[in-house]
């Protein structure tokens, strides 16, 4: 073989690897690009809503990232936006955990929206430090399909959040993060949040951020019509 | 049938120093017992102490020396260990204790393990000879090895420096007349008697025992007894040799003593980490496992506290059962220096077809992580963090749920399923009913609510003292929460009971 030959060779086989090198980098997650809009993954987790999953860059729920969600008042519905996600995740057996909830999740309510109750874990950590520490393992461990956790009396620092972030990407895991709103001001790490309030019978959304996507729509969401049907009771 | 000897000259020392790290040699260290060392380090030794001396010479060669009062029950213990150890070879194993009181040369405690059946199991002699010796050495415990076709000249020839050079590099059993070779060899005072009868046996001229077995047995039996006669025919193998067979229990116990008190909970890891694989190599050579590990740590004085690691599926990975050990260790705050560390595993049970844990493929591996992950929140948050959910049959909406302390993460559908029932249900349930003010016929709650939907009368245990007599309605708060609220119809009293979140 020619020297020639070789440097020619040599040149096709450096340009290939800085090609996969760049398709390496482009391929992440938190690079957006413009122009290849159309071509992108929808890899989302569908929300079970048309709408708000048209809203979504990624067709749904974003996998392994963190999705904030600020409200202020419990009853407006926000448990049911993600009932759908929750049992599509426990059908495929995958674990869900809840990590303080407020109150004790009611189980035939979960049963008849689809969840398999075998697959949600329920944990209560005795304070800020066994909580953290048992998110990030959760998240980290890829067998937990989502993982959501209410946010306690001080608001976590922000590098502990990014610390459960990057966990999350790790174990592949949808993190919803329950706040109030008025963490609404503060930077965040999460790749998507959303704002939630109630709006009449219905519930309303607005994007305040999200990774390789628009921000600042809105979206109202009717609750379930068996629930705020009005039939005049007797009292 | 080829027997194996195994001799433990050091197991007094052993038994108490074992625990520690490489280094403490150089502390000169002696066992003593009734004013007499037993044993003595090799530090120790290297001064002249040696076992035989009283304490006042030993504290005269050596002035430094540390002193440690024996312990037989350990010293039995450790020998229980040995034994299950040789059982995870052979099946026929006989431990046998040390003499009461050292008085010779021929009194160390004994291991006898018949080889001659698991032979072809092991990869032949050679290779089997070596992994004994090595986790023999794994273990720090220091031993010597005869091997015979009776235990009795096994344990004889285990003395026998020739013997013992030839065993360091044997390929095969040797064949008969080399053993009796051997034995004829030997110096008589390696036989296994008392010392009187050897003091005798030289008196008569006797030196060697190829001496002793040529004068014929019924004049031997004259002069030194039946019980000797007897003796000799097992040595010589004319007649049977039998031992005390030992079973093992289906459990495991090790312990391991501290001469110097820990102080701080990492330190003991180290030695946590020993007792499990210990416990692994066995587990993993009698085919069991346990659920359960029991870490005892002793605070002498002071009495102990008790530990328990849960496993929820059978585990043989020594690595992974350190990491959860570790996780509880490191909650422990210790008030008092640790004296000793004890694992013990009752329960053992036999390993299923369907139950190891080490699979390739895709999704018994995610099974396994959620029982790795599991196991490990367990270790570190406590039983009482973790719960599951589950439904119950029963009309009224608080009992209508259980939490589940177990978790089932195989869903196997089984019997009877309970469902749901059909009606739109809150998703939060408030643990207790929370009180609603209520005013000239208007309910507040954070604000004014308004009744939607109801009522839906629940009447349960009507027939009991406590009558549960509500009407639920859905109702919606200023701000646009929908509630599950009740009228208590005894007491005519309004209740929040949960949140259509």
């Amino acid at each position: 073989m020619s020297s020639a030959e070789n440097l020619l060779q040599n040149k096709q086989l450096t340009d290939g690897l800085k090609q996969q090198r760049l398709d390496q980098l482009l391929a992440r997650a938190d690079i957006w690009q413009a122009a290849n809009e159309h071509r992108r993954q929808r890899s989302g987790i569908t929300t079970g809503y048309a709408g708000l999953d048209a809203l979504l860059a990624g067709g749904g729920w974003p996998r392994g990232a963190t999705t904030e969600l600020l409200v202020d008042q419990a009853g407006i519905g926000e448990l049911g936006l993600l009932l759908p996600a929750l049992a599509e995740l426990t059908r495929r057996e995958q674990m869900v955990v809840l990590v303080n909830p407020p109150h004790i999740p009611y189980a035939p309510a979960l049963a008849s929206a689809g969840v398999q109750l075998e697959k949600l874990l329920i944990l209560h950590p005795q304070g800020p430090r066994d909580s953290l520490w048992a998110m990030e393992q959760s998240l980290q461990s890829g067998c937990c399909g989502a993982l959501l956790s209410w946010q306690e009396r001080q608001p976590p620092a922000d590098k502990d959040l990014r610390r459960l972030q990057v966990a999350a990407r790790e174990g592949d895991c949808l993190h919803f993060h329950f706040r109030p709103q008025s963490c609404a001001a503060s930077p965040s790490p999460a790749s998507l949040r959303l704002q939630l309030a109630s709006d009449g019978d219905q519930l309303a959304l607005q994007l305040l951020k999200q990774l390789g996507g628009r921000t600042g729509q809105r979206l109202h969401l009717a609750r379930a019509a068996d629930l705020t049907r009005r039939d005049r009771p007797l009292h | 049938m080829l027997w194996l000897c195994i001799q433990f000259p050091r197991l007094p020392l052993q038994a108490l120093t074992r625990a520690q790290r490489g280094g403490p040699e150089d502390v000169p260290r002696a066992v003593v017992e009734q004013q007499l060392v037993v044993d003595a380090n090799r530090a120790a030794r290297a001064r002249g102490v040696h076992s035989g001396l009283t304490i006042a010479t030993a504290c005269a060669l050596c002035a430094e020396i540390e002193l440690l009062p024996r312990d037989t029950e350990r010293e039995a213990r450790l020998l229980q260990e040995l034994a299950q150890w040789g059982y995870s070879f052979t099946p026929v194993v006989s431990p046998r204790a040390a003499g009461a009181l050292h008085t010779g040369d021929g009194d160390y405690a004994c291991l006898y393990l018949e080889l001659g059946g698991c032979l072809k199991a092991n990869g032949g002699l050679e290779p089997l000879l070596q992994q004994l010796r090595s986790e023999l050495r794994q273990m720090h415990i220091s031993a010597f090895m005869g091997l015979g076709h009776s235990p009795s000249a096994a344990h004889m020839l285990g003395q026998l420096e020739e013997h013992r050079q030839w065993l360091a590099g044997a390929k095969a059993p040797p064949s008969p007349q080399q053993w009796r070779q051997w034995i004829s060899f030997a110096p008589g005072k390696l036989l296994d008697c008392d010392h009187k009868t050897i003091a005798k046996l030289y008196a008569c001229g006797i030196k060697r025992v190829s001496q002793l077995l040529a004068i014929p047995l019924s004049e031997v039996g004259s002069r030194f007894g039946r019980d000797f006669v007897d003796y000799l025919a097992r040595l010589n193998g004319t007649r049977h040799d039998p031992v005390p067979s030992y079973q093992p229990p289906p459990e495991f116990h090790s312990e391991l003593f501290f001469p110097s008190p820990l102080d701080n909970s990492e330190q003991l890891l180290f030695p946590a980490g020993r007792l499990v694989r210990e416990l692994c190599q066995q587990l993993q050579r009698r085919q069991l496992y346990s659920q359960q590990l029991r870490w005892k740590l002793d605070f002498g004085q002071q009495g102990c506290k008790v530990v328990s690691v849960e496993i929820s599926r059978p585990l043989l990975d020594a690595q992974r059962l350190i990491a959860l050990t570790k996780l509880q260790l490191e909650r422990i705050v210790l008030e008092q220096p640790v004296q000793a560390l004890e694992l013990t595993c009752d329960r053992l049970q036999s390993l299923g077809q369907e139950t190891v844990d080490d699979d390739l493929f895709g999704e018994a591996s995610r099974v396994q992580r959620s029982h790795q992950l599991l196991d490990r929140l367990r270790a570190r948050l406590g039983h009482q963090a973790l719960s599951g959910v589950s439904l119950k049959e029963s009309h009224l909406p608080e009992q209508a749920w259980q939490s589940a302390d177990s978790l089932v993460l195989q869903s196997r559908q089984r019997g009877h399923r309970v469902q749901p029932v059909n009606a739109a249900r809150p998703s939060w349930l408030l643990p207790r009913p929370d009180r609603i003010q209520c005013r000239q016929q208007r309910l507040f709650y954070r604000g004014e609510l308004r009744l939607l939907q109801g009522p839906e009368r629940i009447d349960g245990y009507w027939w009991q003292h406590r009558r549960h007599a509500r009407d639920y309605y859905i109702a919606r708060g200023e701000e646009g929460g929908l509630y599950w609220v009740y009228q208590d119809l005894t007491s005519e009293d309004w209740y929040l009971h949960g949140i259509y979140a």
